[in-house]
């Protein structure tokens, strides 16, 4: 399996680690490793079609601050120049226009290689034409680690819940606003609080797509659109973020056993992302930067999954099993081929 | 049709079976019984039940079954569930404000009960108001969800609800 990686931030460069750490598994699931073949980041890219050991690229990335040594216009072009099998698309988010991910995504997808990525941006903005891109070409297009990071949702109801008639969804789909309404619910105002999750890298320095609601909004159009096969975009979903929550709204909640939390809901008609009041001892009344969902099907009932929605190496577990499986994929398809 | 009755029995050994036996010879369904012993009058005993049976026609014939067993019936009712939820209003108004709302609600939709809590204003801060409200049905606490939520995005009022 030969990877191009496009981004080599704080997920691109856990990834790297993960496919060192999982090499052996590799070899002995597949009979070989992973070779990276090429990566990009913002300006430079590396490319060798030997494979590139992603402990030289780690360290030339903490050393140069840069992964290549070559400077690249146009993604495209580079990602043209490399053979290459899979793209693993993790470039930042861009909620207004899709950014380079939606382009490299579509690039790949349209070349007939098969993607795994975690870039929320064009899946909220895009999602049925990279599908149906997908589904032209005989790709594998696959995305789990776009949503609650290292909780599984998007495969779990697709894999292992298929057969169900999912109802609703409901859940905390962004950690940072999770880590502010914990800490207010200790009396901490929210500005005191949002500097504390800027401190501890929860938030960003500008940190609007999570305090306003936009980031859960993204979450909660990729699980419309790939578990209730709805077609809607960041466009649909209501929104309200959780900067006019008061201390004192989450003391009169206390008052009333409850707390208040960002949540994010899907079903057939709705698709919202709005502070609720849970009650205290809730599945969604969790505190910290966990995320959890509550899935709620007719046969099973409700499925309550929770997890580490962000981080290094939480997020390259998904983008881990997305591979894995799309691995199994092909040496199904190779076993078939042998063995009709 | 859930019933809840409040019958009268004989305080003696064996009349409180022998006056529930009768709800399941109807085919009903006990829900739940409270044996009150400290309400004692004339030598019978309170019991509070709440039972499920098909209909009117299973309802009469258990009262004539009680009534041909000396099983007083003090008192009975229907009972029906109930919706609550909980919202809160964040923002720049007065309690004169949520109560016109409510009035104005409450016309169009049978609300069975609503219980407000206010914040105490100061200066710094929006008030806030927790409303809870109980809906006879799931119809009227969708139209009352919509109704909250429409007024409050008219006012520029952030509006939270339960789940």
């Amino acid at each position: 399996m030969r990877i191009l990686i496009s981004g080599f931030g704080t997920v691109g460069q856990g990834f790297a680690e993960v496919l060192m750490r999982r090499r052996d598994f590799f070899v002995g699931r597949y009979g070989k490793e992973v070779s990276i073949v090429c990566v990009m980041d913002s300006s430079t890219f590396a490319k060798d079609r030997a494979g590139i050991p992603p402990d030289d690229l780690l360290e030339r990335k903490r050393t140069t601050g840069k992964v290549g040594t070559e400077t690249y216009a146009d993604s495209v072009e580079v990602m043209d120049s490399v053979d290459y099998d899979l793209l693993v698309e993790v470039s930042p988010t861009d909620i207004k226009t899709g950014g380079a991910g939606l382009k490299n995504i579509r690039h790949a997808l349209e070349s007939g290689k098969d993607v795994v990525t975690v870039n929320k941006g064009p899946l909220a903005l895009n999602f049925c034409e990279l599908v149906t891109l997908a589904k032209k070409n005989g790709c594998k297009f696959r995305f789990e680690g776009s949503v609650g990071g290292a909780m599984p949702i998007i495969n779990l109801c697709r894999e292992c819940l298929v057969g169900e008639n999912v109802s609703s969804i409901r859940g905390i789909l962004n950690g940072t606003c999770n880590f502010i309404l914990s800490k207010m619910d200790n009396g901490q105002p929210f500005e005191q609080a949002l500097k504390e999750a800027q401190q501890m890298g929860y938030a960003e320095t500008d940190p609007t797509n999570d305090v306003e609601g936009y980031d859960s909004a993204c979450k909660a159009v990729i699980l419309a659109n790939s578990i209730f096969g709805r077609n809607v975009a960041f466009s649909d979903v209501s929104i309200t973020g959780i900067t006019s929550i008061s201390g004192e709204a989450i003391s009169l909640a206390a008052s009333q056993n409850m707390v208040i939390r960002l949540i994010g809901e899907v079903s057939e008609d709705r698709l919202e992302v709005s502070p609720r009041l849970i009650p205290k001892g809730h599945p969604l009344s969790i505190n910290g930067t966990l995320n959890v969902a509550q899935i709620v099907t007719d046969l099973a009932g409700p499925i309550t999954v929770s997890g580490r929605g962000a981080g290094r190496t939480e997020t390259a577990s998904a983008i881990l099993s997305d591979l894995v499986s799309v691995m199994d994929d092909r040496k199904e398809r190779g076993d078939r081929c042998r063995n009709p | 049709m859930m019933i809840n009755a409040q019958l009268y029995v004989k305080d003696l050994p064996g009349h409180l079976v022998e006056s529930l036996e009768p709800i399941s010879l109807v085919n009903g369904n006990i829900v739940g019984v409270v044996h009150d012993r400290e309400q004692i009058v004339n030598q019978r005993i309170c019991i509070d039940v709440t039972f499920e049976v098909r209909g009117n026609p299973e309802l009469d014939q258990l009262k004539d079954i009680w009534k041909s067993k000396d099983v007083l019936i003090a008192n009975m009712g229907s009972v029906y569930k109930t919706y609550t939820m909980e919202y809160m209003l964040v923002g720049d108004f007065t309690a004169s404000f949520v109560e016109t709302l409510i009035d104005k609600a409450s016309k169009a939709i049978s609300l069975e009960s609503v219980d407000v809590n206010y914040s105490s204003r100061n200066a710094k801060s929006a008030r806030t108001a927790m409303i809870s409200a109980e809906l006879m049905s799931e119809s009227d606490l969708k139209k009352f969800d919509a109704f909250l939520m429409e007024a409050c995005k008219e006012s520029k009022i952030v509006y939270i609800r339960g789940l």
